[in-house]
């Protein structure tokens, strides 16, 4: 599990470990914003390419996000495509606007060219996603994320939420581990080869009620301690890990405007003015012969009513 | 018409919970809690979709402290899993998990107040019912709006998951949560049960 975490809780050495808890979150807001709001994957391609040298410039231990990312391309990927097919091959049509049939497996499932790039075009999407996730994951410790936060004027009392949250997940993993063993040792079969689905609901349900009772039992001590430390009495508070900005700091802000006011021109242009017909742009189908399909006419169960 | 007022006051803080120290603490440890059981504690049952035990954590929340904090656990536990879990942010799912944790945690607007050990048949029967509407409301309606808007999920697909994890969730809540709040109730039942003794003994 340990070596899962990809998660960051000692300050790094390279410059983007340096920078500011508000740039990083900055950034990393603005880049999810962006990989949201666009389809297209001659734009998507381009905006991966910044979070992948943040990831190689960190000099991180490659071995979990490899693991992570296997994993992602597994279910996200070969697993989502097959069922995509399975269930609405057609949804090709409704994204890209068109339909060339590739491979016909039977009646009702069939492979077509549209669809093929719409599995591709979503991939790239989300592997961008995740590409940004690990690269905020890598650079953030959790003082730097709640000051980053509220550099973003989220209330404090948010931002030690997120902060408390993400500083006792070491902590509760442990817990996990040490009462799951002992439970285990007590002949608690989690195993789903040995025990049936409620024989395992059941015990993990008996696995919960200690990891929640002991968990929530720090809390009164916790606050105890906070509020002895004065918490909450202001209605504004310092960071300890929000410090003077480095060079790296003002290249980035400047950058983070310019990816700000470049994604609000996106979307005020290609959303709203001119928007495309349909959702995504595909190279082998031109915008004339794009036939628009009405989502609600695909859905499965609509069409037991008629 | 007074005693009107009161009450509506009453019902607007009960939803809004009590927001002191121990409230946020409780939060911040809900949402790490919900984070783990939601990357290690599940049981896979389809793509995207688990019997997560996670869905444990906005009830015991919600009991304590009432719905808002349960959705701040619920969303701020899964933007947590996401980033452990590192399977990027799916901000549809999240949005309809903390929509599921606010109905959740509305034990207390009715009535269930965990702290005082008060939880009965009654209750019980509610929660269920909140459970299974809160899930068919987030899954159901929230879930496949956001997944539509941001991510072009196919719909068909959508909603097969949302059944799955209606299912799924709804029975995680009702087989393990009723026990844990009867559990929860009966503790702090057994702490708070003082009372003021007549007695000129001594």
């Amino acid at each position: 599990m340990n070596n899962r975490l990809v998660i960051n809780f000692i300050p790094g050495p390279t410059t983007l470990h340096k920078m500011t808890g508000g740039t990083k979150v900055l950034l990393f807001v603005l880049y999810t914003i962006a990989v949201i709001a666009t389809f297209d994957i001659r734009v998507l391609l381009p905006l991966m390419v910044l979070p992948l040298a943040a990831i190689v410039s960190m000099k991180p231990n490659y071995k979990p996000l490899v693991f992570l990312f296997g994993f992602t391309f597994l279910t996200v990927g070969v697993i989502g495509s097959v069922m995509l097919i399975a269930v609405s091959p057609d949804v090709g049509m409704v994204h890209v606007g068109s339909h060339t049939l590739v491979m016909q497996i039977t009646e009702s499932i069939y492979v077509t060219k549209e669809t093929l790039w719409y599995i591709l075009v979503t991939f790239v999407k989300r592997t961008a996603s995740f590409l940004v996730v690990i690269a905020f994951a890598l650079m953030t410790t959790p003082s730097e994320f709640a000051s980053g936060l509220n550099f973003l004027r989220v209330p404090y009392k948010i931002c030690i939420i997120v902060s408390l949250a993400y500083r006792t997940i070491p902590d509760i993993a442990h817990r996990f581990i040490d009462i799951r063993n002992s439970m285990m040792m007590r002949g608690v079969e989690l195993d789903s080869r040995r025990a049936s689905l409620g024989k395992r609901l059941k015990y993990t349900g008996a696995m919960l009620a200690p990891l929640i009772i002991s968990s929530f039992g720090r809390v009164e001590s916790i606050a105890n301690a906070m509020d002895l430390r004065g918490f909450g009495r202001h209605r504004k508070r310092t960071w300890y890990a929000e410090h003077e900005l480095t060079r790296a700091d003002r290249i980035m802000r400047a950058f983070a405007a310019a990816l700000a006011a470049a994604t609000l021109f996106y979307i005020a242009y290609f959303k709203i003015i001119n928007p495309y017909p349909v959702t995504m742009w595909c190279p082998f189908v031109s915008p004339e012969n794009i036939t628009k399909t009405n989502v609600f006419d695909t859905l499965f169960f609509l069409k037991w009513f008629d | 018409m007074e005693n009107n007022q009161v009450k509506k006051k009453g019902i607007g803080r009960l939803l809004l919970g009590e927001w002191k120290t121990a409230t946020i603490v409780t939060v911040g440890i809900g949402a790490a809690l919900y984070g783990v059981l939601m990357v290690y504690g599940g049981i896979p049952v389809f793509t995207n979709t688990q019997l997560t035990t996670a869905m444990i954590i906005p009830v015991v929340v919600g009991g304590l402290f009432g719905p808002l904090p349960a959705l701040v656990t619920c969303g701020v536990g899964n933007v947590i899993a996401d980033l452990i879990g590192g399977w990027g942010m799916w901000f549809d799912w999240s949005i309809g998990n903390a929509v599921m944790a606010f109905c959740v945690g509305l034990l207390p607007v009715y009535g269930a107040k965990i702290r005082e050990g008060v939880f009965n048949v009654k209750h019980a029967v509610i929660y269920a019912v909140c459970c299974i509407l809160g899930n068919v409301l987030a899954f159901g309606i929230v879930t496949p709006v956001f997944s539509y808007l941001l991510y072009a999920s196919d719909l068909n697909i959508t909603f097969l998951q949302a059944f799955a994890a209606t299912l799924g969730n709804s029975s995680v809540l009702i087989v393990i949560g009723i026990p844990i709040l009867i559990l929860l109730a009966s503790r702090f039942k057994a702490r708070t049960n003082l009372s003021q003794e007549k007695s000129n003994d001594y």
